[in-house]
């Protein structure tokens, strides 16, 4: 493989990524091409030495979503560690699937009912005053700040809850991806 | 094809391995690589990934230096907690490689 075709399809395998943790990125291997024809190696030599661009692309890409996910806690930068670290192929993703989605629905499901307990909640203390609930005007009116309040922490527990998995999830892909093996193993 | 069992104990030395370079010398990631594809046998591409990883958990920093061909060279050199790191795991490998050669080869040693 030439220097040229080696670069170009390990930016291609980082689309995706900030442009400038590409440009740093590709710099580095550009400088490991200078360094390594100023030693005298060929660009041949020197591509088949780095070993398949694509996989490096993968363990550099998930590296830089598992960083991301520390650095913002967001639904969308937890969505990208979870794929990035299925990418790796470190988890067999046809066993892993099945409960990912078991447990993101549960997790769904239940924000879903926090949100609408909320309202509930705030609805029963609006309208508490005008229509006379059961128990008398009070009870309701407090009933509804106890409803908000209550899915208000539960919500708070769920998030925690869902950081930690994550996180879980972060640590189980990071020891076991199999950041050395294509490395080690020689290329067909 | 290399063994499972060398795949798994080199990919864990290696971090170790980069950590004791870098602890005798500031090194930049050519020499880093080529000296340990020479000793080791791993790919030379894996190391940037590594670096990365070990600069994002802070255990090393880098500085610019001039080459006297081509561009500048990102030089790699251990911060403190990088320091306490390598210590840390130094241990660990010395206790761990001495039970291991222990049960290995016998009561020799």
């Amino acid at each position: 493989m030439t220097r040229q075709a080696f670069m170009a399809r390990l930016r291609e395998g980082l689309r995706g990524l900030p442009p400038q943790a590409v440009a740093d990125i590709v710099a580095d291997y550009e400088a490991h091409f200078t360094e390594g024809e100023a030693a005298g190696r060929s660009e041949a030599d020197v591509a088949e030495a780095l070993g398949n661009p694509d996989r490096l692309a993968r363990e550099l890409k998930a590296e830089a979503q598992l960083t991301r996910w520390r650095e913002e806690r967001s639904p969308s930068s937890a969505a990208g560690a979870v794929f990035a670290v299925l990418g790796l192929g470190a988890i067999d993703i046809l066993i892993l699937l099945p409960i990912l989605m078991a447990v993101a629905g549960t997790l769904f499901g239940l924000f879903i009912a926090v949100i609408a307990c909320f309202f509930a909640g705030g609805l029963l203390f609006a309208a508490a005053p005008f229509v006379d609930p059961p128990g008398g005007t009070v009870a309701g009116v407090l009933a509804g700040i106890g409803l908000m309040a209550g899915a208000t922490s539960f919500g708070a527990i769920l998030t925690l809850v869902s950081i930690g998995l994550m996180n879980a999830l972060v640590w189980y892909g990071r020891l076991h991806y199999r950041l050395l093996k294509p490395a080690l193993e020689p290329q067909a | 094809m290399p063994e499972p069992i060398e795949i798994q104990l080199k990919k864990g030395a290696l971090e170790l391995c980069v950590l004791a370079l870098l602890h005798s010398q500031d090194s930049y990631a050519y020499e880093i690589a080529s000296r340990l594809s020479d000793q080791i046998g791993m790919g030379e591409g894996t190391i940037y990934p590594l670096m990365r990883r070990l600069q994002s958990d802070g255990l090393v920093e880098t500085y610019l230096v001039e080459s006297p061909a081509g561009p500048p060279r990102k030089y790699y050199r251990l911060t403190e907690p990088g320091k306490r790191s390598f210590a840390s795991q130094k241990d660990a490998w010395s206790s761990f490689s001495g039970a291991v050669d222990q049960i290995v080869f016998g009561g020799a040693k």
